[in-house]
């Protein structure tokens, strides 16, 4: 992809930074060809830590994860099935890049490209990208990419008083999606 | 000094079983207790009321409300209508289960799934009276005035790891179901509770069926 670097600023992507006081999510689930659904409650406790609590509509509880504000996690919970490595640092990375808590703006960079604004954060093993219009009023999709392709593509639309009440994760390297769409309690 | 010491250990062990259940004491005659329901939930063949359900985040300090309408036929068929702040639908029908969840349908056979089968079962056995001979399940008994609460602790691995009691409350007149309460390892529980119950109303099959 070739992308011009051009002197943007980073704080313009602060507006999409979801505020998540309390709120609850009808959550949709395709992993691998099974489905999966339920409720996701996010809430910001009181020490500024983000958690997440996902479970079945009966109230069966798949798992509940705290986010802190400087880049650390914990698994408070996950069910058996569930609780792999590679599935705990997928859901992690994937609710890290629509947290957008802890950006290094250090090293980051904003290009241009097919007149999209990229703002780019390199992480570990790739990059993460924040992708908005021209206009930069509107965050148009995240990325998550290795060196070579995208991995994850989510989207965070619909901001009502700073909520995103609509969000979905879209894996490319193999079939899992998230959807979750706001519900009110 | 020996009896006081007796005594004194009768009277903490006293307090600390009623402590448990504000309000409720462990059931005299447990062979009664036993014999009474199983007669009284004998008569019950079909149950229709509404629900609410609390699912209980206590490190988050917050509730999930959902609620809904619930039938219940003899024998072994379940169906659990949420409607607020979501459409979901599961039906239990002997062996099977349907899920409808806004658009989505899944047909899953309890016969596939151990734990699916064993959460069936409990339902199931909640409203049948077939709760105190689940072998799944160590079952303890307590009342008060009005109601009794069967505390049923699962045995077998795969509900250890998920639940650490499931109690239930029935009415102590027709036995009936007031409340069903799934408590986790953790503070976390889940109460459903039945209201506006109507006892042997007619039910058609339909409500029940899995294509």
């Amino acid at each position: 992809m070739h992308m011009q670097t051009t002197t943007g600023n980073i704080s313009g992507l602060a507006k999409f930074k979801p505020a998540f006081n309390v709120a609850l999510y009808k959550t949709e689930v395709d992993v691998v060809g099974n489905h999966l659904s339920g409720l996701l409650l996010i809430k910001k406790m009181p020490d500024s830590s983000t958690r997440m609590v996902f479970s079945n509509e009966m109230g069966l509880k798949f798992f509940d994860f705290e986010f802190t504000t400087d880049g650390n996690f914990k698994v408070y919970f996950i069910m058996k099935k569930m609780n792999k490595k590679p599935v705990i640092k997928t859901l992690r990375k994937d609710f890290e890049l629509i947290l957008m808590e802890h950006l290094d703006t250090t090293a980051a960079s904003v290009r241009i490209n097919n007149g999209l604004i990229y703002y780019v954060f390199p992480e570990a093993k790739g990059y993460n990208y924040y992708i908005t219009d021209s206009t930069g009023d509107n965050l148009v999709s995240m990325e998550r990419a290795s060196k070579r392709k995208t991995v994850v593509q989510a989207i965070m639309k619909n901001y009502i008083n700073g909520t995103p009440d609509t969000i979905g994760i879209s894996h490319k390297t193999f079939n899992f999606t998230i959807g979750l769409k706001r519900i009110e309690r | 000094m020996r009896k006081v010491v007796i005594v004194l250990l009768g009277m903490v062990l006293g307090i600390s079983l009623k402590a448990q259940y504000a309000g409720y004491s462990p059931v005299s005659d447990l062979a009664k207790f036993k014999t009474d329901f199983s007669a009284a939930t004998k008569k019950i063949v079909a149950i229709k009321s509404d629900f609410v359900q609390e699912k209980n985040l206590s490190m988050l300090s917050e509730k999930i409300i959902s609620k809904g309408k619930f039938w219940f036929k003899r024998e072994s068929m379940v169906r659990m209508e949420y409607n607020q702040p979501y459409q979901y639908l599961m039906i239990l029908n002997k062996d099977k289960i349907f899920i409808k969840d806004g658009q989505k349908e899944n047909k899953i056979s309890a016969k596939s799934n151990k734990l699916f089968q064993q959460i069936n079962r409990i339902m199931i056995d909640c409203m049948q009276g077939t709760a105190l001979d689940n072998p799944d399940f160590k079952t303890r008994i307590f009342e008060n005035k009005t109601n009794s609460l069967i505390e049923l602790t699962p045995q077998t691995k795969g509900l250890k790891e998920m639940f650490k009691s499931i109690n239930i409350i029935v009415d102590s007149k027709d036995f009936s179901v007031i409340s069903i309460e799934m408590l986790e390892l953790s503070n976390d529980n889940t109460l459903i509770r039945f209201t506006n119950k109507e006892l042997n109303a007619e039910i058609p099959d339909s409500l029940f069926t899995i294509l």
